[in-house]
């Protein structure tokens, strides 16, 4: 089974850090309001320091394990992967069973040449199926040949 | 782009009427959902929702004006937008659901809303909210005769009928907790206008001593009243929900679709292919099986009327019933065994429940409720419901059909052709892989968010076998 581009581990540290940061100005916020009033129940600076903690915790280690547990496989007629750290997820999505599929790429993404690729389907539950971290060029050439693929079949 | 010639046609003028209606719905609601803390927010609500009131009525005059429509019996042509105008053609072979809404307002003003369905997306495609309800009738039957002919007209098709004792009866068996507690909800916000007073009311009822007890002993017995009366009101609103949404209900099979037809207040008229049901979903709570009474609902790829894909087939029938029935729709067999899964879902779901339960009463009554600790006497309930989860968790795969039976109070039992799997998924959580156990789940086309078709907890062996056989038996039997 393939692995995932190890570039992603950076891309995933920096939307995580991008993600937990919006809720910094939050803590520092609440912080500063209990440091100026009289109410001292909370240490100075505990909301902060505790974000801190938890957000340098979660970017340090979550992308590296969500890496570690990443496989896919485009095989005869599926696209297979499995992923996971906590919840271990094995899908499998009949290429028969794909609508339409997007090659996606942000500015994170694209400064380190990576792409998404996005299957969807009809489906509820696994509607958009993404592999992630992929080498821009690769991603293309997994799209083209599951059109390709499709195509073949419909003929 | 090309203009609308004369023969297109303009929506019902009472249009405006349906508008004007919901502007003060929404002006009321606007007012009374306001947070009352101090009254400036309810003042600056009001404000905005006459701001709001004033700059839309314009524009839903523009797009009354804007909207246009033309039938033939080849397509539905609708011209509509006020900043970015539109013009969508409608080809009536790739119609697939024509039908007719009437609400309370629409019935009394002569009105209905046309929705039609195309093959290509979940929503409806073409809305023609409001047009007189001949001017409806003349378009369904017009997009109607252009598709297949459908034999379904003549009388011997096989259909279900709810006569009014029936829907009676299947209006017992119902409970709505959702509307109480809207009804809570709007008492608040009756108290935050000043109109009613809950300290008040309660003081009063109290000093009523309806048990002619010591105030202080009246308290349990309150709280027991209310209980009560939350009960029957939960109980009474239901049985009119029901009553109202399944009034008539009268289900017809065609040679390619289903006719159905039901509503007391808003009257839904509708056709449904065959093709388009996705599986089946039969559902009862514990006092409906005790009778053996069950509801058939179809999941479909339309969200028609918002019902999130889950279409109600037969909302109160026998087993039997359903067993002759939904098969014409989606052929399928119950077999006489079912499979279970492994035994150690009793254990997790034990540890699951038993933390559950010991956090939350030592939380509770560390910091707020001493006598929660007597909350740990439920340990036992949760092994109990453990092991009632595992004797109603049983599946089959059985003639082409993955069948699985969950759920303790309210029993699904649900029956996806394997034909209509979309994407196959086994996922095993921590607890799961400690004891080799995992969830199958089949993703189908229209399923909810929370409701779809799972095996919880098969052994990781069965799991992985259960999945090649169905996913071989999918290969053979899908089309493209």
């Amino acid at each position: 089974m393939q692995i995932l581009d190890p570039a992603v581990i950076k891309v995933w540290t920096i939307k995580g850090a991008l993600r937990w940061g919006i809720l910094l100005p939050v803590c520092t916020t609440i912080d500063v309001i209990f440091f100026f009033s009289d109410n001292d129940t909370f240490l100075p600076g505990l909301w902060t320091g505790l974000l801190l903690v938890v957000c340098l915790a979660w970017i340090l280690i979550v992308p590296k394990l969500r890496y570690r547990y990443w496989r896919y496989e485009l095989r005869d007629e599926d696209l297979y992967a499995i992923r996971g750290i906590w919840n271990r997820v094995q899908t499998i999505v009949p290429l028969r069973r794909i609508q339409h599929l997007d090659v996606a790429q942000d500015l994170i993404e694209g400064n380190y040449d990576l792409a998404r690729l996005v299957v969807h389907t009809a489906g509820t539950r696994s509607t958009d199926m993404v592999v992630p971290g992929l080498p821009y060029d690769e991603a293309v050439q997994l799209r083209d040949k599951v059109r390709e693929f499709i195509a073949e079949y419909m003929d | 782009m090309e203009a609308p010639s004369a023969k297109f046609r303009r929506l019902h003028p009472l249009t405006f009427v349906h508008y004007v209606f919901l502007a003060i719905v929404g002006f009321v609601f606007a007012a009374v959902s306001a947070p009352d803390y101090g009254g400036d927010a309810q003042r600056y609500s009001l404000i905005f929702a006459t701001f709001y009131a004033i700059a839309t009525g314009p524009y839903a005059i523009a797009k009354y004006i804007r909207f246009r429509y033309h039938v033939t019996s080849d397509e539905l042509v609708i011209h509509y937008g006020v900043f970015k105008r539109v013009r969508r053609n409608i080809p009536s072979e790739r119609i697939h659901t024509v039908s007719i809404e009437r609400n309370m307002l629409a019935r009394i003003l002569g009105t209905a809303v046309v929705r039609i369905e195309t093959a290509g997306t979940g929503e409806a495609e073409g809305n023609l909210s409001y047009i007189g309800v001949r001017e409806a009738e003349r378009i369904r039957n017009l997009l109607r005769t252009a598709q297949a002919p459908d034999p379904s007209e003549s009388p011997a098709s096989p259909s279900f009928f709810m006569p009014l004792k029936r829907v009676l009866l299947s209006s017992i068996y119902q409970f709505s907790l959702g509307i109480s507690a809207l009804l809570v909800g709007v008492f608040f916000q009756l108290e935050s206008l000043g109109i009613v007073d809950s300290r008040t009311l309660v003081t009063w009822l109290v000093e009523q001593n309806f048990f002619n007890e010591t105030i202080e002993n009246s308290w349990p017995l309150l709280v027991a009243l209310l209980l009560l009366v939350t009960l029957v009101l939960g109980w009474s609103l239901g049985f009119v929900q029901n009553l109202i949404r399944f009034y008539n209900f009268r289900i017809e099979l065609g040679a390619k679709k289903i006719r159905r037809k039901f509503g007391l207040i808003t009257l839904r008229e509708g056709t449904l292919p065959y093709k388009r049901v996705q599986s089946f979903l039969i559902r009862s709570n514990p006092l409906m099986r005790l009778h053996g009474w069950h509801r058939l609902e179809m999941q479909t790829l339309g969200l028609q009327s918002g019902e999130r894909g889950f279409q109600p087939g037969m909302p109160f029938a026998k087993w039997t019933e359903i067993i002759a029935l939904a098969p014409l729709i989606r052929p399928f067999t119950v077999p006489e065994t079912f499979m279970r899964v492994s035994r150690l879902t009793i254990r997790r779901r034990t540890l699951r429940y038993s933390l559950l339960i010991v956090l939350s009463s030592v939380v509770i009554s560390l910091f707020w409720w001493p006598p929660a600790l007597w909350g740990l006497c439920l340990l036992p309930a949760g092994w109990g419901l453990a092991w009632l989860q595992y004797l109603c968790h049983r599946w089959a795969h059985h003639d082409g059909n993955l069948l699985i039976r969950r759920r303790v109070f309210s029993q699904q039992f649900w029956v996806v052709p394997v034909e209509r799997f979309q994407a196959f998924e086994i996922t095993a959580t921590f607890f799961q892989r400690r004891l080799g156990l995992c969830t199958l789940i089949v993703d189908t086309a229209g399923a909810g968010d929370l409701r779809y078709p799972r095996i919880i907890d098969l052994k990781r062996e069965e799991a992985d076998r259960l999945l090649a056989e169905l996913y071989d038996a999918f290969q053979l039997e899908a089309t493209w």
